[in-house]
């Protein structure tokens, strides 16, 4: 009791930083400075419709699977196996409906559902390992992702493996509506079902509790087990849709498909956590994924040819540069604890 | 005796508010002063000053010794000899109490920078000793009882230089600490005393500072209200002093149907400390449950509310409700307030709001959606029923004070309409006030018809609520205490000794 009396009713004197934002709306800046840098250092190609159609597109995959990482993150769980999920998806689709080299040669709707099918149950493994074995998350999804990605291998016999999917399906992948390609409305719409949930039902706000404070959720009749198995199977299926998306836009499969999407996708869920409420949310996870996206591109095109090491160094260091902006609210708290002479 | 420590109209202010105004406060030459006052009367704020945590507002006028003494200054405090120990110790849990000493004073080395352990460990030794405490220092201070602990946490505050400490502020110390712990840290305090060093003493616990201060000085809104010489107080007019009107205790005059069938039935229960205990609470009925710690007076309540595992049979009207799973027992009508609000309790992430509707949500809820607006009205009808002070419905929990965090908690289960109300410790670190508008709360729900048990470690709360008391002791029930034979906390006190006075024959 007695560490709250005084200091909370307090306005304390908002500083700088604080007025302009610059933790909860680190990202938003961050994205403003890269249009203004690149836009003046390589107006004609950064500044382009292309590059922005592209930038839009190539990262729906990202996207999704950030909010596949996003919702078990809400109740304060792991999901790593979603890279190895999201692959995994890759190759079942390739594997369903190729004609030439397997015999299944399904209909891409239904391989499509087989595929999520697979990878919901994924998911229902990794929330049984969680809630009944209780393996802490974190070392239970990234074991699992190991194995997911010894099955991916056998199956793909470590080749990468071509899609031949009907036109319709390619379609689905690559058409573009009102100049922007149609993969970004999925990403959008996915986002709206998950923010909507998040924020406007019940189980977002036990999702929100469980990671809170688990006992204290438990002991208010929150059913937590349900919630961090329910966010498992969630995320899971994501990973699987993730997967599906990028077979109808690239409908190629290669080795790193999965597991190369995951960093970035951690990168804008835990950057974006810094943003707007300080609390994991799918508006910040988008500001954060696209901030950084115009970023890699905007430096990609400046690097030119040789870039292929723009996208890991950019995504880490803009990572820790925005997290520790954000905790500067912190130190910018105690730094006027000391100095205040009133 | 030589007053050592002399303030004169010290204030402080933060944007918005005054914490503190005009305070004169004075400390003799080895008493015990306690300071007492409700949550937001401004005691903290002295002790965050004089610690130098705050800076005062200019204009006072401060000496130590006779000298001028830079108040709001946490080195000179440091060398004029004032040391604190708050409430949540500091202490490193999983170290020994050798180890944590050493942690604030660095370690002895001897040849190579090798650690002399075995004078460090005489030293620490030692320095318990002195406190009154025998214990075996190379444990995990963790391991340790509350008492020691709080020793372990005093004798790194005084280590260095002991000729040199004058004053000792103890900010709480007692406020997790079972009744027998409490003697042992009154005994340590007593040691301190004979050496000559002055203790400040804030408690919530008003008998204790009958039991162990000189003085007492009371604050109330920002103010010092009086410094009194504690034996020329009583209990009333102590409390008088704190809340600045007359507190007349409510006397409860229930009228429980005896023909009307149990709420809670409670038939062999057993579990963790818990051998074989069987109960009934009528509607309308508050049973109390007093015990030391270990008696199965604290693991009664988790039981029964599915926190901890149990065995035997637990039912309300009549339907059985399955063990170890809160969210059965509260679908079945019980609600609860757990003992340890910060761990068990709030969510401090979240909102008054959210942690107030989080054990029904879906009340709230137009079609699938959450209805938001519906719920922040919901929220706020409860913050002005319960007086909890906050800014909003929308402030997260844990920028209020434990008492209106308390009554979030309370608000949390009345919501609920229970048919039976758990309430384990319900005032535990909550000020005289928010306590008096809690009770009536409880009172409250009895009139409505649920069945309440509350597990408390104070016997004032007990005899002030219950309709009848049952004591446990070795995890059964060894007396019960039914209102009406006059003087009940003093009936509940007798039976708690003489049932601890059994535990050590």
């Amino acid at each position: 009791m007695s560490t709250s009396e005084s200091g909370v009713l307090a306005t304390p004197q908002r500083s700088l930083l604080n007025r302009l934002g610059l933790d909860r709306f680190s990202a938003l800046y961050l994205w403003g400075a890269f249009m203004i840098i690149f836009g003046l250092w390589k107006p004609d190609t950064f500044l382009s419709m292309t590059s922005a159609k592209l930038v839009l597109g190539e990262n729906v995959s990202t996207g999704i699977l950030a909010l596949a990482f996003l919702v078990p993150f809400c109740a304060a769980t792991f999901d790593l196996s979603i890279g190895a999920v999201m692959s995994m998806s890759v190759v079942t689709m390739c594997f369903l409906s190729d004609e030439k080299s397997r015999s299944f040669n399904m209909p891409v709707g239904v391989a499509a559902v087989v595929t999520l099918v697979v990878c919901t149950l994924i998911g229902v493994v990794s929330g049984f390992i969680v809630v009944k074995l209780k393996v802490n998350s974190f070392i239970a999804t990234l074991g699992l992702g190991q194995v997911i990605s010894a099955v991916v291998l056998k199956i793909s016999f470590n080749r990468q493996i071509t899609g031949t999917f009907s036109d319709t399906f390619e379609k689905f992948g690559r058409n573009q509506y009102f100049g922007i390609p149609v993969v970004f409305f999925y990403l959008a719409v996915a986002g709206i079902i998950i923010w909507y949930v998040l924020e406007h039902t019940p189980v977002g706000r036990f999702i929100y509790a469980t990671g809170g404070n688990p006992e204290a959720a438990r002991l208010a009749g929150v059913k937590t087990d349900r919630m961090v198995w329910g966010s498992l199977i969630a995320s899971s299926f994501l990973a699987g849709v993730a997967g599906i998306v990028f077979s109808a836009k690239v409908g190629l499969f290669t080795a790193a498909t999965g597991p190369n999407y995951l960093f970035p996708a951690i990168a804008a869920v835990f950057f974006g956590a810094s943003q707007l409420k300080g609390r994991p949310n799918v508006a910040g996870t988008f500001i954060a994924l696209y901030a950084l996206a115009f970023g890699i591109k905007g430096l990609q095109l400046v690097v030119g040819t040789d870039s292929y090491w723009v996208n890991p160094m950019f995504q880490g260091a803009t990572l820790i540069i925005a997290v520790s902006l954000a905790s500067q609210k912190g130190i910018a708290k105690i730094r006027k604890r000391k100095v205040q002479t009133t | 005796m030589a007053k050592i420590l002399h303030i004169w109209s010290l204030s402080k202010s933060f944007p918005g508010q005054v914490a503190l105004q005009d305070a004169t406060f004075d400390v003799e030459e080895g008493e015990v002063h306690a300071l007492v006052g409700q949550n937001g009367s401004g005691k903290s704020t002295l002790i965050k000053v004089l610690a130098g945590f705050h800076q005062p507002d200019p204009g006072h006028n401060v000496t130590m010794r006779d000298e001028v003494f830079n108040i709001g200054d946490a080195a000179a405090a440091h060398r004029a000899g004032i040391r604190f120990v708050h409430q949540d110790l500091g202490l490193v849990e999983a170290v020994s109490a050798v180890e944590n000493l050493a942690l604030g004073f660095g370690y002895r080395t001897g040849f190579g920078r090798r650690i002399n352990w075995k004078k460090e460990t005489l030293k620490t030794k030692q320095a318990l000793l002195d406190l009154g405490f025998d214990i075996d220092v190379r444990v995990p201070v963790a391991a340790l009882g509350g008492a020691a602990r709080t020793g372990v946490a005093i004798a790194r505050a005084l280590q260095e230089s002991e000729q040199n400490i004058s004053i000792l502020v103890l900010d709480e110390p007692t406020a997790s600490l079972p009744g027998a712990d409490v003697d042992r840290l009154f005994n340590a305090i007593r040691r301190l005393k004979a050496r000559g060093i002055a203790i400040i003493f804030v408690s919530h616990h008003l008998e204790e500072v009958f039991e162990i201060a000189d003085r007492v000085t009371v604050l109330r809104d920002a103010k010092v209200v009086a410094t009194v010489e504690a034996r020329e107080l009583d209990m009333s007019s102590l409390i008088e002093l704190i809340v600045g009107r007359k507190v007349t205790a409510a006397t409860v005059n229930r009228s429980i149907d005896q023909s009307l069938e149990p709420r809670l039935r409670v038939t062999d229960l057993w579990g963790l400390g818990m051998n074989d205990v069987s109960l009934e609470v009528r509607p309308g009925e508050v049973l109390g449950v007093a015990g030391l710690t270990g008696s199965g007076r604290d693991t009664l309540i988790p039981m029964l509310s599915g926190a901890m595992e149990r065995l035997g049979d637990v039912s309300i009207d009549g339907a059985t409700i399955r063990a170890g799973k809160p969210s059965a027992a509260i679908a079945a009508g019980l609600a609860f307030v757990p003992a340890d609000r910060l761990r068990n309790g709030i969510i401090s992430m979240m909102s008054v709001r959210s942690n107030t509707t989080i054990a029904n949500v879906a009340r709230n809820k137009t079609g699938l959606r959450l209805n938001h607006k519906k719920e922040r009205a919901e929220t706020q009808d409860w913050i002005s029923q319960l007086s909890v002070v906050t800014t909003s419905s929308e402030a997260p929990i844990s920028t209020l004070s434990g008492g209106n965090q308390q009554k979030v908690m309370m608000a949390r289960s009345f919501r609920l309409d229970p048919k039976v109300l758990l309430l384990d410790e319900p005032t535990q670190g909550v000020d005289i006030g928010a306590k008096e508008e809690i009770h009536a709360f409880v009172d409250a729900a009895a009139a409505t018809g649920s069945a309440v048990l509350i597990a408390s470690t104070d016997s004032a709360e007990l005899a002030r609520l219950c309709d009848r008391v049952i004591v446990m002791h070795r995890g059964q029930i060894v007396d019960t205490i039914v209102r009406g034979g006059g003087a009940m906390a003093q009936t509940i006190d007798k039976v708690l000794l003489a049932g601890s006075s059994l535990a050590s024959n």
